[in-house]
C-alpha cells in the first residue's frame, strides 16, 4: 500500500503554529516578491482569495477581511519540511520526498491500516505542530485521490477494499485526478466524463488509442494495479538555477551586475554543497512582459567554461562579463537568472592539457568562503562586486521571522 | 559558534605514534543530554521573573519539546491571552491549571489550555559581567 502524506496550506500552517493567535483567521502568503498568493489557511479560501492572486488584486479582500499576509519565509518553511518529513521517515520504511510538503511512503506489511495511519498523523502533528493529511491506497495515483478526499474526513482515509475503492472514484472528480492537467480535462468534459469512476470505466483500448503512455498507467492505477512506482533515488540534477525578480526595474549595467554577482555566488554555493562542478553556464535577463508600453527583452546566452568549475570567481567572473554583453541601454530588466548545467561530479575533473590549470587554489578559496559564511552566516565573506546597498534586493515587507534558524529569532515568553 | 572552525589538530605524526590514537571516541557534547528529539524540539527565552520559584529567570534558553504531552508539574510553554507564555501545568481535581508566580489560569474559566510544548531544561549564563567579554559575550545569549 502507498500513502500520501501532505502539510495542509503548509506555508500558511507554518507561519500560524508561531503566531497562534493567527488560528482561525484568515492568512495567505505572497510568493517572492510580494507579488501573488501562494498559499491560504482555510479562511482565506472562504473570502474567495484564490491560488495565485496578484497581491494588488486582492487588496481589497485583505482589507475587509483583516486577512492576516505574509512574504514567503523560505528559511522557516525549509526547517519546518525537514521536521516534518524526518517525522514521516520515522513510520514508513521506505518514503519518497516528493515536494517541500508532500511525501509518498510505502506501507508494505503494514496491517491494521485503520489504527496505523491516524497514529501516523497524530504524532505527526503533535511532534511538529504542522496538520498533514494522509490518503492510503494500493497504488499512488489512489493514493493522491484518498489524500484530497481525507481533508474532508479528518485528515485520514484507508482505501484498503475494492468496495472503498469504487465508492471513493464516484464521487471524484476527474479533472482533480493526479496527472491530469487541461488538455486532458478538455477531452473528458467532451466524452461527458466527470468523475474517476467514468473515467476508470473507459476500455484499455481508447487509453491506448487516444492517451500517452501516463494515460494508460493513470487507467492501470485506478483500477488498483500500481504502474508508478516509489522513486528511491532522485535523478540526477541536469541544472541548477538562482533567478529572481528585482524590487524595482534594473537600468544601469553596475547594478545589474551586483544582482548578477549574487546570483551567481549562490550558484557557486549551491554547486559546491552538492559535490558538482558545471561546464556551462547560461545567463538570462528579462523584462516585464505585461507592459507593453517598455521595450522588450529576453536574451540569454550560455557560456561554456574551458573546464567545469564551481568556484565563484570563476562563475562570478563569467557571468558579470556574460550580463553585460547582453545587457541594452533603455531597457527596463525585471528578473535575471544564472544557470548551471553540463554538471559533473567534484571527483572527476577533466583537464585541460593547453590550460594551466589552478583549481587547488581556487577550491581553497572557495572552502574557506563556505566555511566562514556557515559559522558567521551567509554573506559575511563576499565579492565586492555584490555591491553594499543592494536596492534591487527582492521585497519581502511581511516577511516572519527566523524563529527556528536564528538565535536572536526565537519567541521571548514571560 | 566558532565551534565548526575547529578541526583536530591534524595528526601529522612526527614522532611517536600517541598510543590513544586507537581509543579515541569523541569528546562528550551537551546536546546529547539536552536535546532528545531534535526533529521536535524548538528554543524560546524567558522574560521577567516570574517563574523565579521554579527555578526559570529570565534570560534563560528553554528547551522546548513538543512531542511530550504535559502531566501534573510540567514546565511548559503555553499560548496564554494572546502570548506565548511559561507556566507550571498542574492537574488537580478542579481540573487542569497553569500557573506562575503572578497568577493561575484554570481550564474551567479560559477554556481548554493551548499548551504548545514542555519544557525539558534550561540553559543560564552564569558569568558575572567582568567576564562576559569577548566570545564569552555569548554563553546564552541571543
Amino acid at each position: 500500500m502507498f500513502a500520501l502524506c501532505d502539510c495542509n496550506n503548509f506555508y500558511a500552517s507554518a507561519e500560524r503554529l508561531f503566531r497562534p493567535e493567527l488560528n482561525g483567521r484568515p492568512v495567505v502568503v505572497l510568493s517572492n516578491n510580494d507579488g501573488c498568493v501562494i498559499a491560504r489557511s482555510e479562511e482565506a479560501k472562504a473570502c474567495g482569495i484564490k491560488m495565485g492572486d496578484p497581491e494588488f488584486l486582492v487588496r481589497d479582500l485583505i482589507k475587509k477581511f483583516a486577512i492576516q499576509v505574509f512574504s514567503s519565509n523560505y528559511v522557516l518553511y525549509g526547517d519546518m519540511s525537514e521536521r516534518v518529513m524526518h517525522q514521516l521517515s520515522r513510520w514508513f520504511p521506505r518514503l519518497d520526498v516528493y515536494s517541500i510538503d508532500e511525501a509518498f511512503g510505502w506501507l508494505g506489511g503494514v496491517r491494521e491500516l485503520e489504527s496505523y495511519v491516524p497514529r501516523i498523523r497524530e504524532s505527526v502533528v503533535r511532534n511538529t505542530g504542522i496538520p498533514v493529511s494522509i490518503g492510503v491506497a494500493p497504488t499512488k495515483t489512489l493514493a493522491k485521490l484518498a489524500n484530497k478526499m481525507s481533508k474532508k474526513s479528518g485528515g485520514v482515509l484507508v482505501l484498503d477494499s475494492e468496495e472503498k475503492i469504487t465508492a471513493a472514484v464516484r464521487e471524484f472528480p476527474v479533472h482533480e485526478l493526479w496527472g491530469v492537467g487541461r488538455q486532458h480535462y478538455k477531452k473528458f468534459e467532451a466524452l461527458g466524463i466527470r468523475t474517476a469512476a467514468e473515467l476508470r470505466d473507459m476500455p484499455e483500448m481508447w487509453f491506448k488509442q487516444h492517451m500517452t503512455i501516463m494515460g494508460q498507467r493513470m487507467w492501470n492505477e485506478l483500477w488498483g494495479r500500481p504502474a508508478i512506482p516509489l522513486e528511491q533515488v532522485r535523478e540526477v540534477k541536469k541544472g541548477i538555477t538562482v533567478s529572481r525578480s528585482f524590487r524595482n526595474y534594473i537600468e544601469q549595467p553596475e547594478i545589474l551586475a551586483e544582482a548578477v554577482t549574487l546570483y551567481a555566488s549562490r550558484l557557486a554555493e549551491k554547486l559546491r554543497r552538492e559535490k558538482l562542478r558545471c561546464l556551462y553556464l547560461q545567463v538570462f535577463l528579462y523584462t516585464n512582459k505585461n507592459r507593453e508600453d517598455h521595450p522588450q527583452h529576453f536574451p540569454s546566452h550560455t557560456h561554456k567554461l574551458l573546464i567545469a568549475s564551481n568556484s565563484t570567481t570563476d562563475l562570478v567572473g563569467v557571468a558579470v562579463r556574460v550580463s553585460a554583453k547582453l545587457f541594452r541601454h533603455g531597457v527596463k530588466y525585471r528578473k535575471a537568472g544564472v544557470i548551471a548545467t553540463g554538471l559533473v561530479p567534484e571527483s572527476e575533473l577533466q583537464l585541460n592539457a593547453f590550460f594551466d590549470h589552478d583549481g587547488g587554489k581556487k577550491d581553497t578559496v572557495s572552502a574557506v568562503l563556505d566555511k566562514l559564511n556557515l559559522a558567521f552566516g551567509r554573506g559575511t565573506l563576499r565579492m565586492a562586486s555584490e555591491g553594499y546597498e543592494k536596492k534591487w534586493r527582492l521585497k519581502h515587507e511581511y516577511l516572519s521571522k527566523g524563529y527556528t534558524t536564528r538565535w536572536s529569532d526565537i519567541i521571548k515568553v514571560k | 559558534m566558532i565551534r565548526s572552525f575547529e578541526k583536530r589538530a591534524e595528526q601529522k605524526i612526527s614522532g611517536f605514534q600517541s598510543p590513544a590514537a586507537d581509543y579515541l571516541e569523541g569528546r562528550l557534547d551537551i546536546t546529547d543530554r539536552l536535546v532528545i528529539d531534535p526533529h521536535s524540539t524548538f528554543y524560546f527565552q524567558m522574560e521577567g521573573e516570574d517563574m523565579q520559584s521554579f527555578g526559570i529567570s529570565g534570560g534563560d534558553i528553554l528547551i522546548v519539546d513538543r512531542s511530550l504531552t504535559a502531566t501534573h508539574g510540567a514546565v511548559v510553554v503555553a499560548f496564554l491571552a494572546g502570548a506565548f507564555s511559561c507556566r507550571v501545568f498542574l492537574s488537580e481535581n478542579s481540573g487542569a491549571l497553569l500557573k506562575n508566580d503572578q497568577d493561575v489560569a484554570r481550564e474551567t474559566e479560559i477554556g481548554s489550555l493551548q499548551i504548545w510544548g514542555v519544557v525539558t531544561s534550561v540553559c543560564r549564563n552564569m558569568l558575572p559581567k567582568a567576564l562576559r567579554t569577548g566570545r564569552y559575550s555569548n554563553v546564552c545569549t541571543l
